[in-house]
């Protein structure tokens, strides 16, 4: 009896904050289906409209490619950087290893904002114009620390053995990184490739300061909504969102389903 | 540190990002366009970016214009002060401030014979503001007020007809204040029997006293798309700094949504456009002002996607829909001229002030 | 030639790999730093920087109530923000790590974290129409007749928290129970072993297991929280201003870099010391 109403109130406590954590993406769904001008109550009825003016919207769809161009080159970029210092920080004995450590953590305990001001203030100074490229280094800065602890917290001690061993069958350096190590830890590169994605597709302020003509798609819609109110917005949200959603649920069932147990 | 989002878990649900980005790019389906030969920047109000406005220039010039929108004239001097001269070739500017432009030496000479002077409505040719020592330098191209917005089923639209009402009790709470500092203290000046060219030092504790009563009375400060959010939703009823660029839009939606001048007056705005002295394509510059001045680009950035708002040439209502010039007011334009004052011009010291009462206001 | 030793070339090759990191880090995280710390010393009159050191930024920010009251609006919010999360995240992720069948779990963790996937800005957005007036928790409130009037929960303080809550509450679930699933089962049935109930179990032998997960999200919740715009920009009606919004006045409506970079500085200051206050807990291990 004790344990059905534990059970009643783990449930129904779960149950309250999961209907919290989607009241807002039901209500941004729900309105970009609005049949009128006003993503607002009352429901007017259901229409594509607006999906199709995301599709028409040749800034909106530059937007998402260039979101896309920054997200992808600088995750790469800061797991490249992130591996390479976590491969000599774990394996080498360097003098001041504990400093360095602490130096690329250091841009994850400070806000996006100061690193975007910091970066306005010395692209300024030596007047390099803003661009994409300028976005791209910014979230290099924020996804390496991320991509740095993620691969470095990996290397086990009890990977050193196989390197070795490759070693002394006469594989160089970079050998031994890409055919052994990379693929041991391949795991968490992913992880800390992925999560450098997010972060780099939905980060505001940097891209907001750093950016001028060409923008990324938060920059992208946050314009679009200074114009007032549209469902537009409400679809272009819901797009990204069914999209992710979809094809979280392939990966799912195709790809991750047959290593569940890695 | 990270430890806690490591692993496995992190690996598979994080992997779905980058398919779903993939996926997003592969929908943009939307052509590029063709390359254009040369390229225009130009620094301009978010009413500029809508394509249906700027398209048409290009492909007659084959050239690609590329847009940067802005809000507030700081910010617009704070992104010019971090580019090389030269970056730029057009500047929309707010009408006040043409002359702060002039004088840290950013537009050029525009030939008087470039612009159509004559179609512009007299009371927004501005000379004072887009002229020094008898040469253009910029010309206004669309104005507006900031006056009072309303739900006329809520509230009583005589009540609006008197400005004193953004500080009174009645509407406690209903209200909300349109985030710009320097319309809403000149709405305020209005408000207090002042007029908003003579603003100096000693108004400010006046101004600063009400500023605090209108703050005690109303909901929110908000920006354009909050406010307009919030009159939409029934939020609030009142919106003190709106006009028809907020409601001209909505106003097939939302026939509710009404916008007055009230007797003691409101404030005009107006933007100007000119060429940036440093631009290396002076010419090309020129052509894409006069486009806009010209009687068609008028009639497209009146109705642009940011906001709907009176064009300042007096032709392009030639270009307007019956509907669109209702929206706009095309009528009334001569009593509201002629009941409007211009935003304050404050100096250097007396913006800080201006500003400093705002902020303290919102702190409250 | 016989100077170079084995370990000298060794080490040589290991700065080789860590050192695009580092640089790519000081370059563009250091030195702008620095910079900005330079510029915050300089101030900006009648529309010039004028290069003078000089404290008057941050005596302007002791000085300005309107400056001081930002700091604390924040401090105040992400504090509130911080323990709200923590304390709603936590049992959803011991729900889930717990009470849900294990084949179950995955499923339960992704829907938990699955709104990260719509955009941040148009979230923040749908929560101000959630919250209005005539929104649909008012309206659902009244129906029910819960309510006699609508609460008053948009374009204020409490809209702003909600949103955030709502954003890290899905971050704080995933580092917790992340945290959760790595504890033993043995702790637990020792603890059961010595006499101990369900509470005295998650007190003495859970939680303190736990903490060190608990304080890593607290203070990656404390630190984008403290510095975020965008979630008070909209929602909070501008009743109120947060320092990053202080922050992006001073650059949109003044073009003052140094107020903005003296500002920048003391918001730094503040992160600081939540990390220093967290710093036991936080650390990068390898497994």
């Amino acid at each position: 009896m004790r344990d059905m109403l534990t059970k009643i109130a783990a449930f129904g406590y779960a149950g309250l904050i999961y209907g919290f954590i989607f009241l807002p993406v039901a209500v941004l769904v729900l309105f970009s289906f609005q049949d009128g001008r006003l993503p607002v109550p009352p429901f007017n009825g259901f229409s594509l409209q607006w999906y199709e003016a995301v599709f028409a919207d040749r800034k909106l769809m530059a937007a998402l490619a260039n979101s896309f161009l920054v997200a992808i080159v600088s995750s790469v970029i800061a797991c490249l950087l992130g591996f390479l210092a976590a491969y000599a920080l774990a394996r080498y004995k360097l003098p001041g290893s504990a400093l360095q450590r602490g130096l690329l953590i250091a841009p994850m305990t400070v806000s996006y904002l100061i690193i975007a001001l910091g970066l306005l203030t010395v692209l300024n100074t030596f007047g390099i114009s803003l661009s994409l490229w300028t976005v791209g280094i910014g979230h290099v800065v924020i996804n390496l620390p991320l991509c740095f602890a993620i691969i470095y917290s990996s290397m086990g001690d009890h990977h050193i053995n196989i390197e070795r061993a490759a070693r002394d069958l006469g594989a160089n350096d970079f050998k031994v990184m890409a055919l052994v190590t990379a693929p041991m830890l391949m795991p968490s590169i992913l992880a800390a490739f992925f999560l450098s994605v997010t972060f780099s597709w939905d980060e505001f302020i940097i891209a907001f300061l750093l950016s001028r003509f060409d923008v990324t798609l938060p920059v992208e819609i946050w314009s679009l909504l200074r114009s007032g109110l549209n469902p537009k917005t409400n679809a272009i949200g819901s797009l990204v969102f069914l999209v992710s959603v979809a094809l979280l649920a392939v990966l799912e069932l195709t790809l991750f389903g047959k290593t569940k147990k890695s | 540190m990270i430890t806690s989002v490591n692993g496995a878990f992190a690996r598979r649900f994080f992997s779905s990002v980058a398919a779903a980005s993939l996926a997003a790019v592969s929908t943009v389906s939307a052509p590029a366009p063709a390359l254009a030969t040369e390229e225009l920047n130009a620094l301009v109000w978010c009413d500029h970016t809508d394509p249906a406005l700027v398209e048409p220039f290009e492909k007659a010039n084959d050239v690609k214009v590329n847009l940067k929108d802005y809000e507030g004239t700081g910010a617009a001097l704070s992104i010019l002060e971090q580019s090389q001269p030269g970056d730029w070739d057009v500047l929309v500017i707010d009408g006040v401030d043409v002359q702060r432009a002039v004088g840290l030496d950013l537009l050029a000479e525009i030939p008087a014979d470039k612009l159509p002077t004559a179609d512009i409505f007299p009371e927004v040719r501005m000379e004072a503001n887009n002229m020094k020592d008898g040469k253009t330098y910029a010309v206004t191209e669309k104005f507006g007020y900031n006056t009072i917005s309303y739900d006329k089923t809520k509230v009583d639209p005589n009540d609006m007809k008197d400005l004193s009402v953004i500080w009174s009790d009645k509407y406690k709470g209903r209200i909300a204040l349109y985030d710009y500092y320097l319309p809403m203290i000149g709405l305020v000046a209005l408000g207090l029997g002042k007029k908003t060219a003579e603003l100096s030092d000693a108004d400010m504790p006046a101004i600063t006293e009400k500023l605090s009563e209108m703050k005690t009375v109303s909901k929110q400060v908000s920006d354009v798309v909050s406010s307009q959010t919030a009159l939409a939703t029934g939020e609030v009823d009142i919106l003190v700094g709106g006009g028809e660029w907020i409601t001209a839009a909505l106003s097939g939606e939302k026939p509710n949504l009404d916008w007055t001048v009230p007797d003691q007056g409101a404030v005009r705005w107006a933007q100007s456009i000119g060429v940036m002295k440093a631009s290396k394509k002076q010419d090309l510059a020129l052509k894409f002002v006069q486009y806009i001045v010209s009687p068609e680009g008028q009639a497209r950035l009146a109705t642009s996607s940011c906001y709907w708002a009176m064009p300042a040439n007096m032709k392009a209502g030639e270009h307007l829909t019956d509907a669109q010039k209702a929206a706009l007011r095309w009528n009334d334009q001569t009593e509201y001229l002629k009941k409007t004052q211009l935003y304050p011009i404050p100096s250097a010291e007396l913006d800080q002030k201006m500003q400093d009462a705002w902020t303290d206001m919102m702190q409250q | 030639m016989s100077t170079i030793t084995l370990e000298d070339a060794e080490r040589r090759k290991a700065w080789g790999f860590v050192a695009p990191a580092l640089l790519w880090t000081i370059a563009f995280f250091v030195v702008p730093f620095l910079f900005m710390a330079a510029m915050s010393l300089w101030s900006r009159q009648s529309g010039q920087i004028v290069r003078a050191w000089n404290l008057d930024n941050y005596i302007a920010f002791f000085a300005k109530d309107s400056l001081f009251k930002g700091l604390m609006n924040s401090l105040e919010i992400t504090l509130i923000v911080t323990v709200l999360s923590v304390l709603l995240a936590y049992p959803l992720a011991w729900i889930i790590a717990e009470r849900v069948p294990k084949r179950f779990q995955r499923l339960a963790l992704i829907m938990a974290v699955l709104p990260f996937w719509t955009s941040y800005v148009v979230r923040s957005y749908s929560w101000l129409l959630v919250l209005s007036k005539n929104g649909v928790i008012n309206q659902t409130l009244m129906t029910l007749g819960v309510v006699a009037e609508p609460l008053e929960i948009a374009s204020n303080r409490t809209a702003t928290v909600i949103g955030f809550v709502h954003f890290f509450v899905m971050l704080l679930t995933l580092t917790i129970y992340a945290n959760l699933i790595q504890l033993s089962p043995n702790y637990r049935r020792a603890a059961a072993d010595l006499g101990a109930n369900a509470l005295q179990t998650f007190w003495h032998v859970i939680l303190p297991l736990t903490l060190p997960g608990i304080m890593t999200g607290a203070f990656l919740t404390f630190v984008l929280c403290i510095g975020d715009y965008v979630t008070p920009q909209i929602l909070g009606g501008n009743n109120e201003l947060v320092l990053p919004q202080i922050i992006m006045l001073q650059l949109g409506r003044r073009a003052d870099f140094p107020m903005a970079a003296a500002l920048s500085i003391i918001l730094m200051l503040a992160v600081t010391l939540a990390y220093v206050l967290c710093a036991r807990w936080l650390k990068i291990e390898r497994a």
